[in-house]
């Protein structure tokens, strides 16, 4: 930008000397043309006022006023492209910063609704497993009090099944060693006697 | 008893003889006392010669039937009817509670030899659990004359004392 400035003033610069030289020297030749040798004094006169118009100090002065404006246009310029670069920048920053920010909250809100979903879908499931759990759990009680049921009954019967022997057992526990086999003798013997016609006939038919 | 009256060499058990194993005890003791008997004939006149000693039971069987061992008829009587005893005397397996003492035996063996069969043999078992009275196997049947079956056969009444027990709380509700 700065080289570009440069470049356009110096050109300007330039252009205004070379029409202003044009223009001198377009004076000057106009009027030799139209008085032709008479007025070659005047001419010669011109020049001479010329060159002492425009002499060293007088162009140095000009070189010295050229550079000047060249620098002030310059520092102007430099200036107004500063300001120019800062409420760019300015400009830019405010851009960059909206732009951030909506879409930072665009992503937050989707973000957020994201989120939000994730969290209604984990409620649900964790709904549907604690009502799955809670119909297991009474499921199983039922079958729990179901087979206690069914052991109940099982040991009751099982117990009045072999009540005869939980009774013998009782009894042999208890008076076991004080039953003298020589006082069962008449019982043995009466026993045998009632079933006396089944052991002889197994004895004589049996193989 | 067809087979009693067939096994007619009219000698009879002694009731110290129960069981089987008795029977074999016998009979080998009897071919032992033959063989000497008969290897002692054969021997030269004058030659010392000393008995085979003869078992209590053994004892029992000769005196019980009045046999004697010297006379080779006795002999083949006894071994006959020792053979047909161990061939087709009738066996019972009584199982009591305890061992059995020898005097309840004898009674026993007394009681069955006249009251089942004259050469009834008998194998005595033990089942603890039986408690009282005795369980009896004859060839195909089992005669369980325990007081664990007498229990298993009164379980009805026992039910129903039970059944008309009160619980302490009704005991307790009722005083």
């Amino acid at each position: 930008m700065d080289t570009f400035a440069l470049a356009a003033i110096l050109t300007g610069i330039a252009a205004s000397t070379g029409a202003f030289i044009w223009v001198a020297l377009r004076v000057s030749s106009g009027g030799s043309h139209k008085q032709s040798g008479a007025d070659n004094t005047y001419l010669e006169g011109a020049e001479k006022d010329v060159e002492h118009i425009f002499n060293d100090e007088f162009r140095e002065e000009l070189r010295n006023r050229g550079r000047l404006h060249f620098e002030k246009i310059i520092g102007e310029n430099a200036m107004f492209l500063q300001q120019d670069l800062r409420l760019t920048t300015s400009q830019l920053n405010e851009f960059m910063k909206n732009e951030i920010t909506a879409k930072l909250q665009d992503e937050f809100s989707k973000y957020e609704e994201s989120i939000t979903d994730a969290k209604q879908m984990a409620i649900e499931s964790i709904t549907k497993t604690q009502e799955a759990i809670e119909e297991q759990r009474q499921m199983m009680g039922q079958q729990l009090l179901k087979e206690i049921e069914a052991e109940k009954t099982r040991m009751v019967g099982r117990f009045e099944e072999n009540l005869g022997d939980i009774v013998n057992h009782y009894v042999l526990a208890a008076i076991g060693n004080q039953i003298d086999l020589n006082d069962q003798l008449d019982y043995i013997i009466s026993d045998i006697e009632a079933n006396k016609e089944a052991i002889i006939r197994d004895l004589s038919d049996g193989a | 008893m067809t087979e009693h009256s067939s096994t007619q060499n009219y000698l009879q058990l002694p009731i110290s003889v129960v069981g089987y194993i008795d029977i074999g005890r016998l009979t080998r003791e009897m071919d032992d006392l033959a063989e000497f008997l008969n290897q002692a004939a054969i021997r030269e006149p004058g030659t010392s010669m000393k008995l085979p000693k003869s078992s209590k039971l053994f004892d029992e069987l000769v005196s019980a039937n009045n046999l004697n061992m010297l006379q080779k008829e006795d002999r083949e009587r006894l071994q006959a009817f020792l053979e047909e005893v161990k061939a087709k005397a009738p066996r019972l397996h009584i199982s009591f509670g305890a061992d059995p003492s020898p005097l309840f035996l004898q009674k026993l063996m007394d009681y069955l030899r006249g009251a089942v069969h004259p050469l009834v043999l008998v194998q005595i078992g033990l089942q603890p659990n039986i408690g009282a009275g005795c369980v009896l196997r004859s060839t195909n049947k089992i005669f369980d004359m325990s007081l664990r079956e007498d229990f298993k056969q009164k379980r009805g009444l026992l039910m129903k004392h039970i059944a008309n027990l009160k619980t302490p709380s009704e005991t307790e509700a009722t005083s």
